[in-house]
């Protein structure tokens, strides 16, 4: 008897698994946000930020000093990598209408009497007047302006120091405290290594509930208008629910391997995981994002409304992960909704293995976290589907054999 | 469709627009509901500025009171919350990996003796910038910590030679210069991420509202009737349809404006005629964009995918924080095809630098633009809407 529920489960299974490729494959939006948008999408965004560095942004200079030290402070920001001194003006309102009609982006005043400040063994000031509409421009200008200050120190007191202490040239001569910075994960600290890992994982998030979405929509919806017919279920909505999980999972392996494979090889995006390790890690999430698309389904009345209830939400997401803004130091509320999602977990997770090289038993607390928050929404997935969604699509009292029938018309 | 006489006329269509709108939930979601979420969203998560006592290490190889007084300095930076005290270069590898912490101080083995004797020792400091921001804070305090150390063992040298030390401290660091950041003076991070991204995505809510509302009518092949309701003018079938979307999204993008600039605080230097006049006109150039699309491509979910697409893509090609002249030219040309390029530029020139109008007019002038360009294409909507023809 048991053999026999059995057997006749798996024969369910295997036929909403066939029934669904066949739905899956004639339905042009779903394939779109199954292949195009894991294919192509991640492609256009990592080209957009693939130069990674922000370099020569130009800024004016009003020098007020005129000297030959003033003149080597300038051509020494102009050397360095991220800033450009685009040319000198008269004065302040002059140098403003550079930066007013968006030619530069900075103004280095240097004030009267500058060097001989210096001369005299004092502290030249100089100031940095920094446009701030991109925060990544300043950091350019901010990295030039300590390294010249810290170069120049140097040299200045190297030449200066025997006047003050004929003796403390020892400590001069050679630096006496070197300094080795190193920038780990990123190596480069470049812009596009820093956020399309994340985004990667995002994208295929968001791809995952938007085609379950879409799906869910085109069941409610006449199949005349459709074109084809959207019912697909087996006696338990369990099984139905597995059987389409596990084709949407064999359509997705391919983009899945592209997209956290080829995609950070093609860009060179840290690569320091393995990719069987990286897989595994996100099984739960890809789970969890099934989980989500099916709660989703019951918001969901027509294939098309999933863009506009759904798209912008991938905005409140990327903010969650913890990518931008530091998990540790969010509000209240949104930790507890960041922790709630899969895509976070997921996301920290991936970048932790990705990037910083962690191995999967030494982020174990993320994985546990993330299997838990993925089962709990494949659970409320089921819930919604059982309580919500079938009875709104086959009416209150439709029995399990009438809805299977559905189907197979 | 019935022969009897219908209403008839933009006023009958308006009705007809508001009474879609009000009676499909999905549109509260979508035009008030989402919206106002996420203005609440994003400048509630930035409210702070900048994160503050970010989690890192130091390991202290020395054990001397030279480096146990560096590891005091560094513990009672603002930025920094010292987490772990590790032994080892590898268990603060670890730390980092595992996530616990954003970065580590590396004071090496013998470093006091080798700094008094004049070995040089060298100092290194670590941090993870997979994670931009913290990453960034904490280099700038670690490197700070490094040249105070620096500066109070050149000061014990002079000291030691009989020299007063103050007289010492401007040849440590002769060249100063002080930045002033214009109209963010706290660096703080809601002002440059809230600015930004609120409108963009109030930008792919109104483009995405405008194609489905077009592309039902064309769905249920309702738009027949609203091109009999017009008397066959294709103009007003279409403005008056989208027209009441126009006034909701207005009073949303006023208490956007209001709540970034007023109730959260965010800089406002400029002249606020202005800025109104921008973010109204930014509606319309945003309704004008989908329309276009709408216009060319009448098929309800293929104009959504691509003002999805195009939408999610403005977050990052309307450089808001990759700057465009950085980008590659070929895609840098596509930063200006979006209306929030606009109203991203002219939030800048008049909200945050207080310019005067007169260097954002071209941006004005491309808002116009916007809003002219789907009249070009109204002839291919009108076939379409005579003829509705819906593809799943």
């Amino acid at each position: 008897m048991l053999m026999k529920k059995f057997k006749s489960f798996i024969l369910g299974l295997v036929n909403v698994y066939c029934r669904e490729f066949k739905l899956v494959t004639h339905d042009i939006g779903i394939m779109l946000f199954l292949l195009f948008l894991p294919l192509a999408y991640p492609i256009i965004y990592s080209l957009i930020y693939n130069p990674e560095l922000v370099k020569n942004v130009p800024l004016v200079v009003v020098d007020n000093d005129r000297t030959p030290l003033s003149r080597e402070l300038v051509r020494n920001i102009d050397a360095c990598d991220e800033a450009r001194v685009l040319g000198y003006a008269a004065d302040l309102p002059e140098a403003k209408k550079a930066m007013d009609s968006h030619k530069a982006f900075a103004i280095l005043e240097i004030p009267d009497g500058f060097a001989k400040k210096i001369g005299r063994s004092e502290q030249g000031n100089a100031v940095l007047y920094s446009d701030m509409t991109l925060l990544l421009r300043f950091r350019g200008f901010l990295m030039a302006t300590t390294n010249v200050m810290m170069e120049m120190g140097s040299e200045l007191m190297t030449k200066d120091i025997n006047l003050v202490a004929p003796l403390a040239e020892t400590i001069a001569v050679e630096d006496p405290l070197p300094m080795n910075y190193i920038p780990m994960g990123n190596i480069r600290s470049g812009f596009d290594s820093f956020i399309m890992p994340g985004v990667l994982i995002l994208i295929l998030h968001q791809c995952i509930v938007l085609a379950i979405g879409m799906a869910g929509g085109a069941r409610r919806e006449s199949r005349y208008l459709v074109g084809y017919n959207p019912h697909n279920n087996m006696k338990s909505v369990a099984g139905t629910m597995l059987g389409q999980i596990l084709c949407y999972i064999t359509i997705l392996v391919i983009p899945m391997i592209f997209l956290i494979h080829y995609v950070p090889l093609m860009f060179r995006f840290p690569m320091a995981g393995s990719l069987a390790e990286e897989m595994v890690y996100l099984l739960p999430m890809v789970l969890g994002a099934f989980g989500i698309g099916y709660v989703f389904q019951a918001f969901v009345t027509e294939r098309e409304s999933v863009f506009v209830s759904w798209v912008v939400t991938s905005v409140m997401f990327l903010l969650l992960s913890g990518l931008i803004w530091p998990h540790y130091d969010m509000i209240g509320i949104w930790r507890y909704l960041a922790d709630a999602l899969p895509s976070t977990w997921g996301v920290t997770g991936f970048i932790k293995i990705a990037s910083n090289g962690a191995t999967i038993s030494q982020i174990s607390g993320e994985f546990e976290s993330l299997w838990i928050v993925s089962l709990v929404w494949l659970l409320l997935g089921y819930l919604t589907q059982r309580f919500v969604v079938y009875p709104s699509i086959y009416g209150r009292k439709s029995d399990a054999k009438k809805r299977a029938t559905v189907a197979e018309i | 469709m019935s022969d009897y006489k219908i209403k008839s006329g933009a006023w009958a269509i308006m009705v007809r627009s508001l009474v879609q709108i009000v009676r499909r939930p999905l549109m509260w979601v979508a035009m008030i509901g989402l919206p106002v979420f996420l203005i609440l969203f994003v400048t509630s998560m930035l409210e702070t500025g900048l994160p503050t006592k970010i989690p890192a290490a130091i390991v202290d190889r020395d054990g001397t009171s030279l480096s146990r007084s560096v590891t005091q300095s560094l513990g009672s930076m603002q930025m920094v919350d010292l987490k772990l005290q590790a032994n080892s270069f590898s268990e603060a590898k670890h730390a980092m990996q595992e996530g616990k912490i954003y970065g580590y101080f590396l004071i090496p083995e013998n470093f006091e003796s080798d700094l008094l004797a004049g070995r040089s020792p060298e100092i290194s400091f670590y941090t993870n910038m997979v994670y931009y921001v913290p990453g960034t804070l904490l280099f700038k305090t670690f490197k700070s910590t490094a040249v105070y150390t620096k500066a109070g063992v050149a000061a014990d040298v002079a000291n030691a030679l009989g020299q007063n030390p103050a007289q010492l401290a401007p040849l440590m660091q002769p060249v100063n210069i002080v930045s002033r950041p214009i109209g963010n003076p706290l660096l703080n991070y809601g002002i440059y991420l809230g600015n930004s991204f609120v409108p963009c995505c109030m930008q792919l809510m109104i483009m995405l509202t405008v194609c489905f509302a077009l592309g039902q009518e064309i769905k249920y092949h309702t738009s027949v009737r609203l091109m009999r309701m017009a008397r066959g003018s294709i103009f007003r079938a279409v403005y008056a349809k989208l027209l009441p979307q126009t006034i909701i999204w207005w009073v949303i993008i006023m208490f956007m404006t209001a709540w970034l600039f007023k109730f959260c605080g965010y800089t406002m230097s400029g002249s606020w005629g202005w800025l109104i006049l921008s973010e109204l006109l930014f509606v319309l150039a945003s309704q004008g964009f989908a329309l276009f699309v709408f216009c060319v491509i009448p098929n309800l979910r293929f104009s959504l995918s691509i003002c999805a697409l195009t939408g999610i893509l403005s977050f990052s090609i309307a450089a808001f924080s990759f700057p465009e002249e950085s980008m590659y030219p070929a895609m840098s040309i596509f930063s200006y095809l979006m209306p929030i390029r606009y109203n991203f530029l002219i939030y800048s020139d008049i909200a945050l630098n207080g310019r005067d109008i007169f260097f954002s007019r071209m941006w004005f002038v491309a808002y116009i633009a916007y809003i002219i360009a789907p009249l070009t294409m109204l002839w291919k909507l009108k076939r379409n809407m005579l003829h509705p023809v819906y593809i799943p």
